[in-house]
């Protein structure tokens, strides 16, 4: 028997070595078109780079990545009376008054600019950060990508149960449904940035207006409160017809006998997509979260041409930085934080989603 | 054994390919090329370029002129040049540069009074050339002008009993509430008094700037670097232009850029306009509703009593990589000349900087707005970008950014001004 074994492994330890060298042309090609890039995109964002310039660039360290996350937080105490003692309330709410975070937060030797203030638990807390735009840049990557994927897997999975059924006009329809994938990103968010144009040139100003709501005039993109949500929509439009696809993939791949077995046994519709059709298209969900989580985190042009410089998203403000700024060392960092983040990400799906190696189904 | 042969074959083919027809390209190039490059939008003037750049080399035997033209905004056109001058391309000579970049990219650029530059020079408008010039070095020869005028419609004007365009901005938003009473009371509900550009970009920091320029509030920065902004008259500016949104000019228009506010205007829904000279034009077209019933003037003063436009426009630099900088000047100097200057102005109506074309009888004969506008580009304001040179790009975005939350009532102006001040600080010492 172990010789058997060992004459395995040798024949086995071969294959492996002509394997290696076959994947080796690839793994080159790997290294210098990734790898590479990604190394020198490290190095430059330890110095203070000026792209397109002769000044040789200075090594700083972590100066850059210390000025792209530096936060501050301060808790302030309600504003007091010198004379009185009594704390100091706003005449028309009658909440008390705190001090302006200009003059909370630090300013030499570096000011930290003002990110927000709120309260919690009855105490009032300032946060600022030395790059203010930077790290509102990631919150709104962060809840972008949370919202859209949320939204596209379940629609996805939805519309890919819907369209498992045979009906008249169903592959018209799968076809029909993959045009907002297809039509190139960056048409499709100009179209969408014209539809919301703030005068009753813009398709939801004229529609709110004839139900009523508003003047014609509402403009949707300069509203703080609108803009992430805009956003969202979207992109789910987007990218919810490739969803659907991916799990209509991997519905295809549930064997139609388990369901015939499980309809016998009298089990439900509900309890049979959960116990059935969901742990079986776990791989399937798993590729598409991977692909999305990652393009989401990415997402550049949607950010670029709808909302442009009023909000950025990370990959948008990276572009800033290098082009208008010049500040390659900086964005530079600035790509380094989104890589590290893109790979938290995967390694996190990897653990909880448990991508299997074949040689593990035994 | 097969294989490897078939493959050395193969390699020993293609190399002899590509040497041989490397060595036929070098032997074609015996004139002399100097290379242009320009923003997509001046394409459209492409037969006017290659008739001047045929009469230079009709002129100058064994030169060419060779006109090429980028991508259309210019942010995508300033990426483009960077990436020209980080490879240090020598095959473009001359690039069309917009007024805000020649701080940021001097140091690519060669000093054209090492070129004869001070025999040109004089026949522009100063404030041009003192934007062109960065630390004593000629790095561009203007070429384009530009600053905006406020548009008015003389119908209304007359209907209302107006008789004179405003020359404040408190007579202007009189003005624009009464003429706006006065069209919605007639039934046309989207009517609004005034639009302009009150986007979060680069269009907004000239909007604003003309605002706090025109209430002696400064440029932001001055010429020697030192930040002005928070003080009282550009918080009143402020206050005023806040004041506008939703009452003159609609809630929209915090999301204008110069279409938008175009659109509004030409559709006949707005009594005044500020915007460049570029929609003069188009609003005299065959299909516009406005057809010949409105006017430019200068735009108003505030409480100081100036009239400020902020200054725009292209200029012409050669690039230090360039293989002969000396013909590439020259090429920049006789397209920046008063010949082509002439025939450009009559053509498109873009501005010129030579001063003299103003009042010269062909050029009012074929424009006849153009009398106004010398008074309009001499009281032009330049952006502090060479001032706050190589970070304009920051200031220009702390500086809409700011204003822009002004304007959407989520900071009241001295806050904004003073957060403006402490940013603008903490990013020009550091």
């Amino acid at each position: 028997m172990k010789q058997l074994r060992d004459s395995l492994s040798h024949a086995a330890r071969i294959e492996q070595r002509s394997a290696y060298l076959l994947v080796t042309p690839a793994l080159l090609v790997v290294l210098v078109v990734a790898i590479y890039p990604l190394g020198s995109g490290l190095l430059k964002s330890f110095t203070d780079e000026t792209f397109a310039s002769d000044r040789a660039p200075a090594y700083v360290g972590l100066r850059n990545y210390s000025s792209l996350l530096g936060v501050a937080v301060r808790i302030t105490k309600p504003l007091t009376d010198l004379a009185t003692g009594a704390a100091l309330t706003d005449s028309r709410t009658g909440a008390p008054k705190y001090p302006s975070p200009d003059d909370v937060l630090p300013r030499r030797p570096v000011r930290y600019s003002p990110l927000g203030e709120f309260s919690v638990l009855g105490t009032r807390v300032v946060v600022g950060a030395r790059d203010p735009a930077f790290i509102l840049a990631i919150l709104n990557t962060l809840a972008f990508t949370l919202i859209t994927i949320s939204f596209e897997v379940t629609l996805g999975t939805l519309l890919a149960l819907l369209l498992q059924r045979r009906f008249r006009g169903r592959g018209a329809l799968r076809a029909i449904m993959l045009v907002p994938w297809a039509i190139p990103t960056v048409i499709s968010s100009r179209m969408w940035a014209w539809m919301f144009a703030s005068t009753r040139a813009g398709f939801f100003n004229v529609i709110l207006q004839c139900a009523g709501i508003g003047n014609g005039q509402i403009p949707f993109l300069e509203i703080k409160g609108w803009q992430l949500p805009i956003m969202c929509m979207i992109d789910i439009w987007k990218t919810t017809p490739f969803m659907t696809l991916l799990v209509l993939a991997g519905l295809q791949l549930i064997p139609l006998e388990l369901y015939e077995a499980a309809e016998v046994d009298g089990v439900t519709r509900t309890r049979r997509f959960w116990r059935i059709t969901l742990p079986l298209l776990r791989q399937t969900l798993a590729v598409a979260l991977v692909f999305r989580t990652l393009d989401a985190l990415r997402v550049f042009d949607l950010f670029q041409i709808v909302l442009g410089e009023s909000r950025y998203s990370m990959a948008s403000y990276t572009y800033y930085q290098l082009i208008q700024n010049r500040a390659a060392g900086y964005s530079a960092a600035s790509g380094v934080i989104i890589f590290l983040l893109i790979f938290g990400f995967a390694v996190l799906y990897t653990r909880i989603l448990g991508f299997q190696a074949a040689s593990h189904q035994e | 054994m097969k294989k490897t042969l078939a493959v050395l074959s193969l390699l020993l083919v293609s190399f002899t390919v590509a040497f041989a027809s490397g060595g036929g390209e070098k032997a074609a190039a015996a004139s002399q090329t100097v290379t242009m490059i320009f923003d997509a939008v001046q394409q459209n003037h492409d037969a006017l370029y290659q008739e001047y750049a045929q009469k230079y080399t009709t002129a100058h035997p064994g030169v060419k002129v060779v006109v090429t033209y980028g991508p259309k905004t210019v942010t995508d056109l300033l990426g483009l040049y960077l990436q020209y001058f980080a490879a240090k391309r020598s095959d473009v000579d001359i690039y069309g540069i917009d007024v805000i970049w020649p701080g940021d990219i001097a140091d690519h650029l060669v000093d054209l009074n090492a070129y004869g530059a001070k025999d040109v020079v004089g026949q522009y408008f100063s404030s041009m050339v003192q934007n062109d010039t960065v630390k004593g070095r000629l790095v561009a020869v203007p070429y384009l002008a530009n600053a905006p005028v406020l548009y008015y419609r003389t119908d209304l004007l007359k209907k209302y009993g107006f008789t004179n365009p405003p020359g404040t901005w408190a007579e202007l938003a009189d003005m624009a509430a009464a003429i706006q009473k006065g069209e919605r009371a007639a039934g046309n509900q989207d009517f609004w008094g005034f639009v302009y550009q009150g986007k979060a970009y680069e269009g907004l920091t000239c909007d604003a700037l003309e605002w706090v320029a025109s209430y002696g509030g400064g440029t932001v920065v001055d010429s020697s670097g030192k930040i002005t902004i928070n003080n009282p008259n550009a918080v009143a500016a402020l206050k005023f232009a806040a004041g506008t949104v939703g009452t003159i000019a609609p809630a929209g228009v915090t999301g204008f850029d110069e279409e938008a506010s175009r659109a509004v205007w030409q559709a006949g829904n707005a009594a005044f306009m500020r915007n460049w000279p570029y929609a003069y034009t188009l609003g005299n077209a065959a299909d516009s509703t406005i057809k010949g019933k409105f006017d430019i003037t200068t735009l108003p003063a505030g409480t100081s009593g100036q009239k400020a436009g902020a200054l725009g426009g292209l200029a012409l630099a050669v690039s230090k990589y360039s293989k002969s900088p000396q013909q590439a000047a020259d090429v920049a100097f006789y397209f920046a000349g008063k010949d082509f200057q002439k025939a450009m102005l009559i053509k498109s109506s873009e501005p010129s900087p030579i001063v003299s074309l103003y009042q010269d009888p062909d050029v009012l004969k074929a424009i006849p707005f153009f009398s106004k506008m010398k008074d309009v580009l001499t009281n032009a304001v330049p952006r502090p970008s060479t001032a706050t040179a190589p970070k304009y790009n920051e200031v220009s975005r702390l500086f809409f950014t700011a204003v822009h939350s002004t304007l959407t009532k989520e900071q009241d102006p001295q806050a904004a001004l003073t957060g403006l001040e402490s940013s603008l600080q903490d990013l020009l010492n550091k």
